[in-house]
């Protein structure tokens, strides 16, 4: 009856006690059952302030979301200890997704108007603090994918992803730097973005194309997802397109 | 004078038009007004006689607002008050309107103003208030603020430029009362200083030291960041209340000891209790008589959609919560009704309601499925995101359903004692038409009967 699934993985959240804006949790509730609605295994594994073992050799999917600047400085600090780790990590194609704060985190740094994060460098992306705030529903579309990607962004800083693919070409809203058309950064196995909503929920084409990334990684004998039913989901999805789009 | 006179006329003239065609003028004559003569709210407020009170802060600031009106109103004085909580610099603007005659006189002891936490700077740029009550910081409409630590910034700038205020402050939200460390301030607290409710695991996104950043602990919790806390790091902890709460007990009607006076008062939910406190305190520092508070209060008219009673052949309470702090708040409230009930959701984005719902991920909505619930609905411009929201929560709903009046009257169909309709801020009024529309078909039906 109560057999241990087949696969599982292990999902490292980083820093929810910080970076917990935008309903950040939503994303890893969404990861975490679309696993277990299929019979696999998931294991979210914290890591707060208080945690002192940062070790990526069982995880299999990194998880780091947004918060307020005072709060990121905070955690941007404590994770450049291990910024090599990081590296190998997503060079040796780890999954990660970064929201908001996380993502502007992965980068070179994150200019203020009087001072500098410096960031992790795990993308050659610069970020620097603009005028106002860029805030609103988005629509993003990337060949890659049948569903336009939704979300919602409030970020007040512009980010260069240089020579990085973006996740999506904005349709609607502002993106990176709102004058590029381009947001997020799809890099290796790394989904970055500004958009929250929480991102996932809305969007279960990216949410199983990266779950599929981290199965494929750890199970070289993985065969893809069979479907759920996601009328709801995508219904909820449609709407924003249908809202933002359809002139 | 020529202008401050002709901005009134204009706004007055702005104001009647509106009211001729059937609108709800709370903030347009104020706007233009303040295009002709900018500084006007400063020169109008020199009609005050006594003092100028300000609430702000999260959640209710409109009811504590209020209710201060009531208090000092049944002592016999006159107030002006933005009762119904146009609270942003127009909205202040066109409450002075109403008030003042065509040569921007009017006679007032008092101003109750509850103001917008991000339009405070412009609001104390024109007018000094004597007092001003912050009854709690919750993150809320992300899209309009940025961020709480943005809030709490322009709420310290805003207080900067008023250093003879003083300060009223919820002693148990640690956010709040951080504003009594500015030097040179004065403060006063009030707070409840007993664990009253279950200790529940929801969302605290302000459980960290504002002062230093690190985690605070608590001995107990009341709702969200709200408890009795001190840092381990600097030291910083929950202040000796002025105005201490205790012996609460949540039945109907609600009782609790202010500074061991004892207070019986007709009102649910426990957030309430604040507000009263909060009140309280406001009155003692006025210098006015408490020991009839219970008095004062009877006259207090609750906004709409504060746990608002209709009855249409069963009880059904609309609720309007704005964010995470208060929808969790609400859901306690119906879940201490042990009624078999029917709920209603429903959530909008519009401006008014910040357009981003990415907070419904930080409502406990779990927590709704009990027993007693016996049946879910969803509706409102975004019933897909809210219905995703109870799939995620492992609640299943049973409608989704866009059209409000439905929705009720499905509910109004089922074998359910009372319904619950808990609404976010622009659903509020549609809510409140339907059920008032419904009263009268329901009623006229008796009468035929």
């Amino acid at each position: 009856m109560n057999h241990e699934p087949e696969k599982t993985l292990h999902i490292l959240h980083l820093f929810p006690d910080l970076l917990n804006l935008y309903g950040d949790r939503g994303n890893i509730a969404c990861m975490e059952h679309r696993l277990t609605w299929r019979g696999y295994g998931a294991v979210v594994l914290p890591f707060t302030c208080e945690s002192t073992r940062f070790d990526l050799s069982d995880v299999d999917l990194v998880f780091i979301g947004g918060g307020s600047d005072r709060e990121q400085k905070i955690v941007c600090g404590r994770l450049l200890e291990h910024q090599d780790a990081l590296r190998n990590y997503v060079e040796d194609g780890g999954c990660l997704v970064a929201v908001c704060g996380g993502y502007q985190l992965l980068g070179e740094y994150y200019k203020l108007e009087e001072e500098m994060i410096p960031g992790l460098g795990l993308l050659d992306i610069r970020t620097e603090q603009g005028k106002g705030r860029l805030i609103g529903n988005v629509v993003l579309e990337n060949e890659r994918f049948r569903q336009k990607i939704v979300g919602f962004e409030n970020h007040g800083g512009r980010t260069d992803i240089g020579s990085h693919t973006p996740l999506g070409k904005v349709l609607y809203g502002h993106g990176n730097d709102e004058t590029s058309g381009q947001e997020g950064v799809l890099y290796k196995n790394v989904v970055a973005t500004y958009l929250h909503g929480p991102l996932l929920p809305k969007n279960p084409e990216l949410c199983d194309y990266i779950l599929q990334n981290a199965m494929k990684r750890k199970y070289p004998d993985f065969d893809g997802f069979e479907p759920l039913d996601d009328s709801l989901e995508n219904r909820a999805n449609e709407y924003i397109v249908q809202r933002f789009t359809s002139k | 004078m020529i202008k401050m006179l002709f901005a009134i006329w204009l706004g007055k003239c702005i104001g009647w038009m509106s009211r001729l065609t059937g609108g709800k003028s709370s903030s347009a004559p104020g706007m233009f007004a303040l295009k002709v003569c900018p500084d006007l709210i400063r020169r109008l407020s020199g009609n005050i006689r006594k003092q100028i009170i300000v609430t702000c802060g999260t959640n209710g600031k409109t009811t504590t607002n209020n209710l201060l009106c009531s208090a000092l109103e049944a002592k016999g004085y006159r107030v002006v008050c933005n009762r119904l909580g146009a609270n942003l610099l127009s909205g202040i603007t066109t409450t002075f309107l109403q008030e003042c005659s065509l040569f921007g006189r009017f006679e007032a002891d008092y101003a109750c103003l509850e103001v917008d936490e991000a339009y405070t700077i412009p609001v104390f740029d024109q007018i000094s208030p004597d007092l001003m009550i912050i009854t709690n910081l919750f993150r809320d409409q992300l899209d309009r603020y940025g961020e709480i630590d943005i809030t709490t910034d322009i709420l310290k700038r805003a207080i900067a430029k008023i250093p003879d205020v003083t300060l009223i402050l919820n002693a148990d939200d640690p956010l709040c009362a951080q504003f009594g460390c500015i030097p040179g301030i004065r403060a006063f607290y009030y707070g409840i200083g007993e664990k009253v409710l279950p200790q529940l695991d929801d969302t605290k996104e302000g459980r960290f030291c504002p002062i230093c950043g690190e985690e605070q602990e608590y001995d107990y919790y009341h709702y969200s960041q709200l408890g009795r806390y001190r840092c381990p790091a600097c030291g910083f902890h929950r202040p000796d209340a002025d105005y201490e709460v205790r012996g609460v007990s949540l039945g109907t009607p609600m009782r609790f000891t202010v500074n061991g006076a004892p207070m019986s008062i007709q009102y649910k939910g426990f957030y309430n209790i604040y507000n009263l406190v909060a009140v309280y305190a406001a009155m003692d520092i006025l210098g006015e008589k408490t020991d009839d508070f219970d008095r004062l209060l009877k006259n207090y008219q609750p906004q709409i959609g504060r746990m608002q009673e209709f009855f249409l052949g069963k009880p059904v309470i609309l609720s309007l919560s704005k964010n995470p702090a208060g929808f969790n708040q609400a859901i306690t409230t119906v879940n201490t009704d042990e009624r078999k009930k029917d709920v209603i959701v429903s959530i909008n984005d519009n401006a008014n309601d910040g357009r981003d719902v990415s907070w419904l991920w930080d409502v406990d909505f779990h927590k709704i499925s009990n027993p007693s619930l016996h049946t879910l609905t969803t509706t409102g411009i975004r019933i897909y995101d809210i219905s995703l929201r109870f799939k995620y929560a492992g609640v299943p709903v049973d409608h989704m359903e866009p059209d409000m009046k439905k929705a009720v009257t499905q509910c109004l169909e089922t074998d359910s004692e009372a319904v619950y309709l808990l609404v976010n801020y622009s659903c509020l009024y549609a809510a409140e038409a339907v059920l008032k529309e419904l009263e009268k078909e329901l009623g006229g039906k008796k009468n035929e009967s």
